[in-house]
């Protein structure tokens, strides 16, 4: 890819692709896709003291003044207004228009012929050539015209489709800065400046100027330019961009907050905690550039389309006016050459995929998921299988107290006295039961002479009377017997995978906690959602094959594969490709690197990773597995998009060129309709944006609807191993 | 002739409306450092650009009007023969009842249009193009009056609809050129007659132009529904010239 490749149109924010228009706009360099674009920029953004930025617009305002005045004595022309007596003022007229006509079609023309001469000494024929050789051919026979004293001049033709094309152009330029409208906040990271305070004195400088230890002002609807902690103010901020959740979150003195996010009520001083380019915003903001400036596979085949059509069309309209002028005037015979000309420009379908893709794109951005590939969705759109790792992705990948198991105490009474060890530890397994304890409002026993054993446990005393969590060692050191009953049952636990604790105190072990990595409270529906989209889930994991089937009947997944290496994993992946075409991998983007880069597309759930070195092509926000349907009804309507924007596009041409070339379209006509061709693209493309958010108001329900379920599944399982289990 | 004197009549009235908005813009074009002579040329220029958008909206119109009525079978029928088809009378009827519709906006009645006007997005249009009022070009009050002439404003459109029920190029740039050159004086005078005149008077101006709209309304209203020979109004405006 050219350096090029990553310059964005600074209006659309679509790549300008090889030639851009580039500009000096209010003291910037400003690249543009397309011609419209730099219109639409100028009218909306152009400071228009700057004389280049006027200029285009006086430009099209003065080839608009003209073209209408040709055009209402061309109306007048043709409703005969200049018959009988009148009839000798027809040859002034005609050199009226003339006058008219002349300057319009150089301003109006100019752009497009530049367009043409840029792309022609390339060796590259653009649908600019076509509209700028049927102009011509109809101004100079015009022109001709005049000198004949003939009764037909076509000035109005030649200048009302520069007038309608430039038009056409310009408002597809501001649909397409709606599509960029979604991105925006992604893609100001690098351009944002920020108000450093240093003392007395606020300086705005540019955000990558930025770096650790300075003070940022933020004011009420301004983005946080920078990570760092507040140090002085209140307000609510929405992190929507980085984490996905829209809903507001208040900080005050001390809080973090995170770059990107909107400070929405209050003014915030902050302390910067690092560079202003290593937040997490800039590097989202350098990855949806780079994914903007890549064409997808759609995009590539439509880019050639248009490459060589472009030639059969001059082939085409050359050889419409040779047939016609065998049987009819070679003024009328031009005039459908020309309607040809205009009619089969293939503006439209060059349109087609890259409007959709990034507004598909802009709108999974605003809930913080990121594509890194546009291709991506078109390809999501059209997966059948889902394949899902377990730790980390359907799971929280952190240990959970599931069950209990006692003789002859209370369970308070045994997570009491774990707490109160346990609290006092950093252990994964310890945090755990004590926040067990701390949602069942159980207060921690106060535990005195506490000692972490090395590889075995927890003991203290208690009360007067020695207490000890941990394994089966521990207690043996200790000499503590184990009830046969307890033993059984931590095997039998064991063997499915949980990890087992024992608690023992005065002599005893009187329990047995079990602890497991339990699945995502979402996950469940998740998958039941994406099943219901017609999408088949299977799960492939490195754990034991215990572990996960309980992990896979608990989400719902009925296809598990277990034991796998990452090796084994991009096999298997392999084979389910070759059953149901494509697959999408999800995972943590952690330690499943390699098989998310194998899948057809791979998708990492609240990956801490580097973005640079992530190798998913979608990557979704810490705990954004219930957005995972939303994202796949999103992707399917990028795709529905594109598909019908090109069959409109190509449909439209053939029957539009058929009609051209039987000579049954004006080429004003022509002009309009194909003008209103690439505009309606731009709106069913746009109906995009009024996609349904994914709803996070469901969550806390379905999340205390899953907790629900997984207590009800713990009870079967404590049925069965006696009466003396209970579930937290 | 009378009819179009009447709609340059309503145009003058009209354009106490106009100072709201394109008076503003014509204050703001203000006048040129290079002497009077500069000022008052760059004042033509942009009401000649507005004037040209008229014309041109209204021969559009006109035509359109025109097409709608051919393509029903029948010629286009010089108003005068009193021989008017279905589809002359389903225009007039519908352009009769636009303006009926903006006259009551003027009274202050209807709302919807002037909420369709700022939904338009012609606010922000406007805003864009207010940076042209200050570029250096002679030509830019020409572009700017061009673009001035599009945005959306309940006068235009009603006279618009009139122009299209006259079902042709030629009457419908004459009615649209009568009502622009209406809006001449006051707008070529802006900067002095928006002071002399106080809000009061330019509210009654504003009453007045809707008082016109609504008349030329009912006249357009009744030409669709009453019987060709009961032709009132026509008869008292001395009818289109052909």
């Amino acid at each position: 890819m050219t350096a090029q490749g990553d310059i964005l149109c600074s209006h659309c924010s679509l790549p300008v692709g090889l030639r851009p228009m580039e500009r000096r706009l209010n003291g910037e360099a400003c690249a543009f896709c397309c011609y419209g674009c730099c219109i639409a920029f100028q009218v909306k953004s152009g400071r228009h003291e700057e004389w280049e930025a006027a200029w285009l617009l006086i430009q099209l305002g003065v080839g608009g003044f003209l073209s209408m005045n040709i055009m209402m004595f061309s109306l007048l022309l043709y409703s005969d207004a200049f018959t009988g007596v009148d009839a000798g003022v027809l040859p002034w007229i005609h050199l009226l228009l003339w006058i008219f006509a002349t300057p319009a079609v150089v301003i109006l023309g100019g752009p497009y012929l530049r367009e043409m001469w840029l792309n022609g000494i390339q060796g590259r024929v653009t649908s600019s050539a076509l509209i700028v050789l049927g102009v011509a051919a109809a101004y100079l026979y015009s022109a001709f015209a005049v000198f004949e004293g003939s009764t037909h001049v076509y000035f109005d033709t030649a200048v009302m489709v520069l007038m309608l094309f430039t038009v056409g152009r310009y408002l597809e330029a501001v649909g397409r800065a709606r599509a960029a409208r979604d991105l925006e906040p992604l893609l100001a990271a690098e351009s944002e400046s920020a108000t450093v305070v240093d003392g007395a004195v606020e300086i705005r400088r540019p955000v990558r100027e930025v770096s650790a230890g300075m003070q940022v002002r933020v004011r009420p609807g301004e983005r946080i330019p920078v990570d760092g902690v507040v140090v002085e103010g209140e307000s609510n901020t929405d992190e929507a961009v980085i984490t996905g959740e829209s809903r507001q979150v208040t900080k005050g003195a001390g809080s973090k907050v995170i770059a990107g996010s909107i400070n929405i009520d209050g003014p915030l001083l902050i302390q910067s905690s690092g560079d202003g380019t290593a937040t997490r915003w800039a590097r989202i903001c350098r990855s949806v550039r780079e994914a903007l400036g890549r064409r997808s596979p759609t995009q590539r085949l439509a880019d050639r389309v248009v490459g060589v059509s472009v030639p059969l069309v001059l082939a085409l309209g050359g050889l419409t006016i040779v047939y016609w002028a065998q049987s009819m005037p070679f003024d009328r015979a031009l005039l459908i050459g020309l309607s040809v000309l205009v009619v089969a420009c293939p503006c439209a379908v060059g349109l087609a995929a890259p409007m959709a893709t990034s507004l598909g794109i802009g709108r999974l951005a605003r809930h913080g998921c990121l594509v890194r590939d546009p291709g991506v969705l078109e390809t999501l759109a059209r997966v059948r299988l889902l394949a899902f790792d377990k730790t980390g992705t359907l799971t929280a990948g952190k240990a959970r107290l599931v069950g209990v198991d006692r003789e002859e105490v209370g369970i308070d009474e045994v997570l009491a006295r774990a707490a109160g060890l346990e609290r006092l530890s950093e252990h994964g397994l310890a945090r755990a039961i004590a926040a067990a304890a701390a949602q069942r409002d159980i207060t921690p026993l106060v535990t005195r002479d506490v000692r972490t054993v090395p590889g075995r446990g927890i003991r203290g005393s208690a009360e007067g009377r020695p207490v000890a969590a941990g394994n089966g060692r521990l207690m043996n050191d200790l000499g503590w017997p184990l009830p046969p009953s307890l033993v059984e049952r931590a095997r039998s636990l064991e063997a499915s995978g949980h990890s087992v604790v024992y608690v023992g105190w005065g002599e005893r072990v009187h329990a047995v906690l079990s602890l497991d990595d339990s699945p995502l409270p979402e996950a469940q529906a998740a998958i039941a959602a994406l099943r219901e989209r017609g999408l088949d889930a299977t799960l492939l994991t490195g754990d034991l094959a215990q572990a996960a089937e309980r992990v896979a009947a608990l989400v719902g997944i009925k296809d598990v594969q277990a034991g796998l290496s990452p090796e084994a994993k991009r096999l298997v992946l392999d084979r389910l490709r070759h059953d149901h075409g494509s697959v999408a991998m999800v995972g943590d983007g952690l330690n499943d690197g390699p098989v998310l880069a194998a899948a057809d597309v791979g998708i990492a759930v609240g990956s801490a990773t580097d973005l640079a070195r992530e190798t998913a092509a979608l990557v979704l926000p810490a705990d954004g597995l219930w957005m995972l349907p939303w994202i796949v009804d999103v992707a399917r309507a990028v795709r529905r998009t594109i598909l019908t924007n090109l069959m409109w596009a190509f449909g439209y041409n053939l029957v539009a060129l058929t009609f051209a070339a039987f000579g049954l379209l004006q080429p004003i006509l022509a002009a309009a309709v194909m003008a209103g061709s690439s505009i309606l693209v731009v709106v069913n493309s746009l109906r995009l944006e009024r996609l349904p958010d994914p709803v996070p108001a469901l969550i806390p329900e379905q999340r205390s609807g899953t907790k629900a379920e997984r207590t009800h599944n713990g009870a079967g399982i404590s049925a069965m191993a006696g009466p003396a289990v209970e579930r937290s | 002739m009378i009819y179009y004197l009447v709609i340059f009549a309503a145009g003058f009235a009209g354009s106490f409306h106009c100072i709201g908005m394109c008076g503003g813009f014509a204050c703001a074009l203000g006048r040129d450092q290079r002497g009077g002579g500069a000022t008052v040329l760059r004042h033509l220029l942009y009401n000649s650009g507005r004037l040209t958008t008229y014309c041109f909206l209204g021969g559009l119109a006109g035509a359109i009007g025109q097409v709608i009525c051919t393509t029903q079978g029948l010629t286009a029928a010089p108003l005068l023969n009193g021989s008017l088809d279905i589809a002359q009378r389903i225009l007039a009827i519908v352009a009769g009842l636009l303006m009926i519709a903006m006259a009551l906006q003027f009274f202050g009645l209807l709302q919807v249009f002037h909420r369709l006007a700022i939904g338009f997005g012609g606010s922000t249009f406007a805003l864009s193009l207010r940076g042209l009022l200050t570029a250096r070009s002679s030509a830019a009050p020409l572009a700017f009056g061009v673009f001035n002439g599009f945005l959306p404003c309940p006068l235009v459109y009603a006279f618009a609809a009139q122009a299209a029920s006259t079902a042709g190029a030629l009457p419908g740039f004459l009615v649209m050129a009568s009502f622009g050159l209406g809006t001449f004086p006051a707008m070529l005078m802006m900067g002095g007659v928006g002071r002399i005149l106080g809000p009061v008077w330019r509210r009654r101006g504003v009453r007045l132009a809707g008082g016109f709209i609504l008349l030329l309304g009912l006249i357009t209203l009744g030409r669709g529904l009453l019987p060709s020979d009961a032709h009132i109004g026509l008869a008292w405006l001395g009818g289109h010239p052909a």
